[in-house]
């Protein structure tokens, strides 16, 4: 039925396109998860499982994320057969390996709790039922981006901390004008050395994945250049997961 | 959208419907929108330019703004380079301003707000020569992340002083400037009470004169001040000062004011700054411009401007008012003032006396305090921001800031190709377009002194000719020999004085190596490389003597810099085509052709069409693409006239047409253009507010905006053998578009394919390996490099949003070599590909080898491109040469490479040895624990094989220093990995290492066998005895194929 609503939306728009210029943000958001599977498949996620190649330049790893409403997450790379985990959380601690001694670290406790009030509520989608999230969301115009018109969001997020000091936390989302869905996302890094530096991410190879689609290729690019690339084979939805998955495993 | 229908499961009649309506619905839409317009930022899509500073000098900054409560936060407004944010505490800078005019006045935190609000006016306020415009007032409610533009200050063009009342922050006065070559009633003090919305101007005098410093008593805000300057510049005269300047001030919230008379000097003045105590408001600084020695300088008042008192008129205070015009007080002590000036200089008296600060780049603009810590400064000059920790006697310079400010570029034919150009106040240079590690300060070498304007390189010789204002030098520069030769044209008996541009022409011949041109108001000629010099021109400008008063310049403190001169020739440009046509552009808008090598001149501005009488020519650009052809670019800025003019004639000038439209930006003047050599509709236009360019010879004009700022763009070149645009901005360094070629190829045709892929020249694999030594580069700027690898161009009609599209490179055979991530824009779409296949697949181990992150190079030769996007495919070839520099000949290059994937099979034929092994092993340990009756049979073989194992890979420790002794694989991937990334041939070394390897492998492989004869024998039988099933183990194909 999904795919339905996505080409009756088409041919209105086409067909009305020019009438529709009013927007709010609500009703793009709206329109966004109604043509992505509709509201209620959004809302019945209580997990997925990617599977996946994460390219770095000309590297690339295989990896599997595991993401949980609950904002447990796991993700596992295939390092010439080792797994190395860069980052988990099992609802309580935040971890990751060490790249040298291959042994679990909990990550320092601004990060995990920057991590505890934004990206954990952000699976599957920070836009989903967001004023309970406590965001915030603002329609900001049109704008070309991609090479298409897009409606232009702004999503501010619970604040960060950097360095011991709150900072406003907040991302740019550009919903192409056509179909709705988001294309690219913009933000400027909130923490750490690369702080200021301009963040995109673009979104594109939209797919079913169970009830909903979701992007298949995610490329985020630093300050123009392109930087991390995402390309997802499979995306199982709640997925059985053993609590085990997401804890920390005690050092050797 | 196609994608969809093939990756739904959705019921297929129903789609086909849907599909049925779409398509009826679509195509008559489509046969009215055949014509697809020939411009908008997708026609540039993935094209992005590079940025290569040179940072080292930085460039002029207008304004300083101080977080008033995080110390970690302040801002700098450059004269040209936009705004930067630093959130380290003045340790490093990123840009904030990007999208808008890079021309900055003052920037302004809400006290309030501080995080959230920032209010920028734009236009600098610093008013020499060859400063930049603004574009009005801006205001963003997010830290910076967007921007509004405030209606009503289009035409401000310079915004010197925001004052924002700390109890209320709706109520905010901007001082406006105004313009600089005209009058305008766009001046004076304006007020909002509903943060911005609606404004009044509560304060003008005349067309004049413009408001300098709005400050505010943050106690009482009702109580204002202003600075009112009448000030003016034309092409060749600055004059400041007159009977409306003065200092003003407000007691009732900007509705009256009255000029403070108090003691204070009458009459003409000229620039004012003033300042208020931040510890006690009763106390004001102000810094008057008198052009008299008794009253020019320091004055104060300690009693709220009611009386005031001279303290001092020492060079450091009275030198340029209308460069140096900011007092800065500590925010603790009234005693401490620092006021802007050549060197800069602090009292600690109260304004009696004053030292200059430590050395730094002169031209200090403006001084701001740490807020907490007043051993701390900062300080903003021509030459970027210092910092100092000892109360401004030791200066340290940022060096993140690439705020240079180029006058002119130019490039060579080397390889990579150089950049020379020369730099407001901060000479000439020249440096790499890319170096290992990124063009780092350390690659740019100074090639002259003073301000840098024309630098070039002679077209055969290892010599560059360079420039210092108004042709003061000349330097013909020996780089092998390092020898520096003065050889400007000097004045000759029987001749008149030579009048030269501030910015004096230089050109080199492109037919005779050794013949060198300059302007004066006559056109010099050389062929000795500047030792001998034949004036080949009567004078071609209009020798107007009303524009040569330069003596006179500057009004109430005069200011002969030479900057003003005027009525010379400011362009020279020798046809590419023919050494016997020159075109020659004058500063008082003349355009003279000669065909005959300077016998005859023939002065075609009559000819021109639309352009005022007088205007400024400031580029001509002989072509490519036809003897009579040539562009020429007026800049009428310096009378106010802001309007974009560019032409072409195609008959020696007799004929000329508009080639600019409206898709140009209203005030973006141009200076310069730049045509492409091959393809003559395609033209790149330098403008005050960034690079348009357009594909259809002028009819349609497109802003280029990819990592490009809206910085004034003062000259470009197109570098011959990479086609890259290089351009010399007026504020963020040099500016390089990587080879512009797929603009050459945009027509109607290719806009309204699906998928199209553009074509492109053989790629070289550019053979390189070094180090970089990026020691400094956490708070340096450090340049982008030029990709080195393949670029696969394509334009896509529809931005791929939905279903699959990939993209792999096979070899003609159609044989997989890689995937790429593709580009999915709408337009044109850039995707790199480095030229390697996958790395090894390696035996698992303990710890993570190199080898596995080392992937084999292709061999030269074709190789097909495969975009697939959903059911359709599309494809394309490109082809691979070896570089000529290459270490290596042929046939080692062919050794390398066989040996290379000899060893890429060795190491995974030792992966899936120990995969086995490993599988093997798994079944043991299962028997072993499950099976008592099997557990001698099972246990001797898992020793056997755990033995084995040990020797094959590292088993124990880390990645660091807990690391084990390399074994087999650790062994031979080092040795795969250093042949596989190795550009010159096989050495003995290897060879002998390979042999040993090699021997080490087949003994292993014997070991292995002899296990699995003996020890692995009775272990299956035992399996086949009980029933139990062999380990099954993935075919090699499957384990390799197996990311």
């Amino acid at each position: 039925m999904k795919t339905l609503r996505l080409f009756t939306t088409t041919i209105l728009l086409l067909v009305f396109g020019a009438f529709a210029n009013a927007q709010t943000a609500d009703e793009i958001l709206a329109n966004y998860f109604e043509n992505t599977g509709g509201i209620e498949n959004w809302k019945s996620i209580e997990g997925m499982k990617m599977t996946g190649d994460a390219g770095f330049g000309p590297q690339s790893f295989p990896f599997v994320q595991i993401m949980m409403t609950d904002g447990r997450m796991r993700t596992e790379v295939d390092l010439q057969g080792q797994k190395f985990i860069p980052q988990a959380y099992d609802g309580e601690k935040m971890w990751g390996m060490n790249f040298q001694t291959m042994a679990a670290e909990e990550v320092d406790s601004e990060t995990a709790t920057n991590y505890k009030n934004n990206e954990a509520n952000d699976f599957p989608d920070p836009f989903l039922n967001y004023k309970e999230k406590g965001y915030q969301v603002e329609y900001m115009g049109e704008e070309t981006v991609e090479g298409v018109e897009t409606y232009k969001l702004k999503l501010t997020k619970n604040k960060l901390i950097s360095d011991g000091v709150e900072e406003d936390n907040f991302a740019v989302y550009y919903f192409d004008k056509e179909n709705f869905v988001p294309i690219l996302s913009e933000n400027t890094m909130p923490v750490g050395p690369q702080k200021g530096m301009k963040v995109q991410t673009v979104y594109s190879d939209y797919q079913e994945a169970g009830d909903i689609f979701y992007p298949y290729s995610i490329t985020t690019k630093f300050n123009g250049q392109a930087g991390q690339s995402i390309k997802i084979e499979s995306i199982e939805i709640n997925p059985s997961v053993e609590e085990v998955n997401f804890s920390m495993p005690t050092k050797e | 959208m196609s994608g969809i229908f093939f990756n739904s499961k959705s019921n297929q009649k129903m789609k086909r419907l849907i599909y049925l309506a779409i398509v009826c619905f679509i195509v008559p839409w489509n046969s009215f929108s055949q014509e697809i317009s020939l411009k908008g930022k997708e026609l540039f899509g993935d094209i992005k330019a590079r940025h290569i500073g040179p940072a080292l000098m930085s460039g002029r900054i207008n304004d300083i703004e101080m977080h008033p409560t995080n110390t970690r936060v302040m801002y700098i407004g450059a004269a040209g380079g936009g705004v930067w944010k630093s959130s380290d505490g003045g340790a490093t800078f990123t840009p904030i301003f990007d999208d808008y005019v890079q021309s900055i006045g003052v920037v302004k935190l809400d006290p309030k707000n501080p995080d959230e609000v920032i209010w920028v006016g734009t236009g600098e306020t610093w008013t020499r020569n060859s400063v930049s415009i603004g574009n009005g007032l801006f205001k963003s409610t997010d830290g910076g992340s967007s921007w509004t533009e405030i209606p009503g200050f289009e035409n401000s063009e310079r915004i010197a002083s925001i004052a924002i009342n700390s109890n209320n922050t709706n109520e905010v006065y901007v001082g406006v400037l105004g313009a600089l070559w005209s009058d305008s009633e766009d001046r004076g003090v304006y007020k909002t009470t509903d943060g911005g919305k609606n404004w009044k101007k509560v304060f003008y005098l005349n067309p004049s004169t413009g408001a300098g410093d709005v400050i505010m008593d943050p106690e009482n805000p009702n109580v204002l001040y202003a600075s009112m300057w009448q000030f003016r510049r034309t092409g060749w005269s600055f004059n400041s000062g007159g009977e409306s300047s003065g200092l003003y001030k407000s007691t009732d919230g900007g509705a009256t004011w009255n000029k403070i008379k108090n003691g204070l000097p009458e009459g003409k003045l000229g620039r004012i700054a003033v300042a208020m105590a931040p510890s006690d408001h009763q106390i004001l600084y102000a810094v008057i411009e008198t052009g008299e020695k008794d009253t020019n300088g320091l004055w104060k008042s300690e009693d709220g401007g009611n009386s005031w008192k001279h303290l001092n008129n020492d060079f450091g205070l009275t030198v340029r008012p209308f460069y140096f015009s900011r007092i800065t007080i500590d925010p603790k002590n009234p005693d401490i003032i620092v006021k802007a000036g050549l060197s800069g200089s602090i009292s600690r008296d109260g304004g009696k006396t004053f030292k200059g600060l430590g050395n730094m780049h002169s031209d200090i603009h403006d001084i701001a305090f740490h807020i907490n810590n007043s051993d701390a400064l900062f300080c903003a000059t021509d030459g970027g921001l210092y910092r100092s920790w000892n109360g401004g006697t030791t200066m340290e310079i940022v060096e993140n800031l690439p705020l240079s400010q180029f006058y002119q570029i130019s490039v060579d034919n080397e390889e990579p190709y150089n950049v020379y150009g020369g730099l407001q106040d901060n000479g000439s240079w020249w440096g790499p377009s890319s170096a290992p590690g990124g063009v780092q300060a350390r690659d740019w070498n100074s090639v002259g002194a003073g301000d840098g304007f024309r630098v070039l390189k002679h077209p055969t010789k290892n010599i560059i000719y360079s420039e210092m204002q108004g042709a003061e030098n000349v330097w013909r520069y020996d780089v092998d020999r390092r020898r520096t030769k003065t050889v400007q044209p000097l004045e000759e008996a029987g001749k008149p004085k030579l009048r030269f541009n501030w910015n004096a022409p230089m050109a080199v011949s492109n037919h005779q190596p050794d013949r060198f041109y300059m302007g004066s108001q006559f056109v010099h000629r050389s062929d000795d490389m500047g030792d001998t010099w034949t004036i080949i021109s009567p004078d071609l400008t209009t020798n107007d003597p009303a524009k040569q008063n330069q003596a006179d310049s500057g009004g109430l403190s005069m200011d002969n810099s030479g900057a003003e001169n005027h009525t010379t020739i400011f362009t020279i440009a020798e046809s590419p085509l023919d050494e016997n046509i020159l075109w020659v552009g004058t500063d008082d808008g003349n355009v003279q052709v000669t065909t005959d090598g300077g016998k005859t001149w023939n002065n075609v501005t009559s000819n021109l069409v639309g352009v005022p009488a007088n205007t400024w020519v400031y580029h001509i650009e002989a072509s490519v693409h036809g003897k009579g052809t040539a562009y020429a670019v007026f800049d009428g800025h310096t009378s106010g006239d802001f309007n974009t003019y560019a032409l072409k004639t195609t008959d020696y000038g007799k004929t000329w047409t508009n080639i600019i439209s409206e898709d140009i930006k209203a005030n973006a003047f141009a200076r310069n253009i730049q045509e492409d050599y091959e393809n003559e509709n395609l033209l790149f236009l330098g403008t005050e507010f960034g690079l348009y360019v357009t594909v259809d010879g002028g009819k349609n004009w497109s802003k280029f905006t990819n990592n490009m700022p809206s910085v004034a763009v003062h000259f470009i070149d197109l570098q011959k053998q990479t086609n890259d645009l290089v351009m010399g901005t007026h504020g963020r360094g040099v500016i390089i578009i990587d080879d512009i070629s797929p603009l050459r190829q945009l027509n109607q045709e290719v806009l309204n394919e699906d998928v199209h892929f553009f074509s492109t020249e053989p790629y070289t694999m550019v053979e390189q390996s070094g180090f970089s030594g990026s020691f400094g580069s956490e708070t340096q700027f450090v340049g982008a490099n030029k990709p080195t690898s393949a670029r696969i161009i394509y334009y896509l009609k529809k931005r791929h949003t939905f279903g699959k599209m990939e993209m792999e490179i096979q070899d003609m055979d159609g044989n997989k070599i890689t995937s790429l991530s593709p580009g999915k824009s709408k337009g044109i779409n850039v995707v790199d590909w480095n030229f390697t296949s996958k790395a090894p697949k390696l035996a698992e181990a303990k710890t993570i080898s190199f080898a596995g992150f080392t992937p084999v190079r292709v061999p030269a030769g074709k190789y097909k491109v495969v975009l697939t996007k959903g059911r359709n495919t599309y494809e394309t070839t490109l082809e691979l040469q070896y570089d000529d520099s290459s270490l290596a000949t042929l046939e080692e290059r062919k050794e390398q490479e066989r040996m290379t994937r000899e060893m890429f099979n060795m190491v995974e034929d030792l992966a899936y040895m120990v995969y086995e092994l490993g599988e093997n092993q798994k079944a043991a340990q299962n028997v072993m624990e499950n099976h008592p009756k099997g557990k001698k049979v099972a246990q001797n073989f898992y020793d056997a094989l755990e033995t084995l194992r040990k020797d094959l890979v590292v088993t124990t420790g880390d990645n660091y220093v807990a690391s084990a002794e390399p074994e087999l694989r650790e062994r031979m991937g080092e040795l795969y990995a250093n042949i596989a990334s190795s550009y010159d041939r096989v050495s003995g070394a290897q060879k002998q290492n390979y042999q040993l390897i090699s021997e080490e492998f087949t003994a292993a492989k014997k070991r292995y066998q002899e296990i699995v004869d003996k020890e692995g024998k009775k272990f299956h039988k035992f399996l086949e005895k009980n029933e139990m099933q062999k380990p099954k183990l993935q075919s090699k194909e499957d384990y390799l194929e197996k990311e």
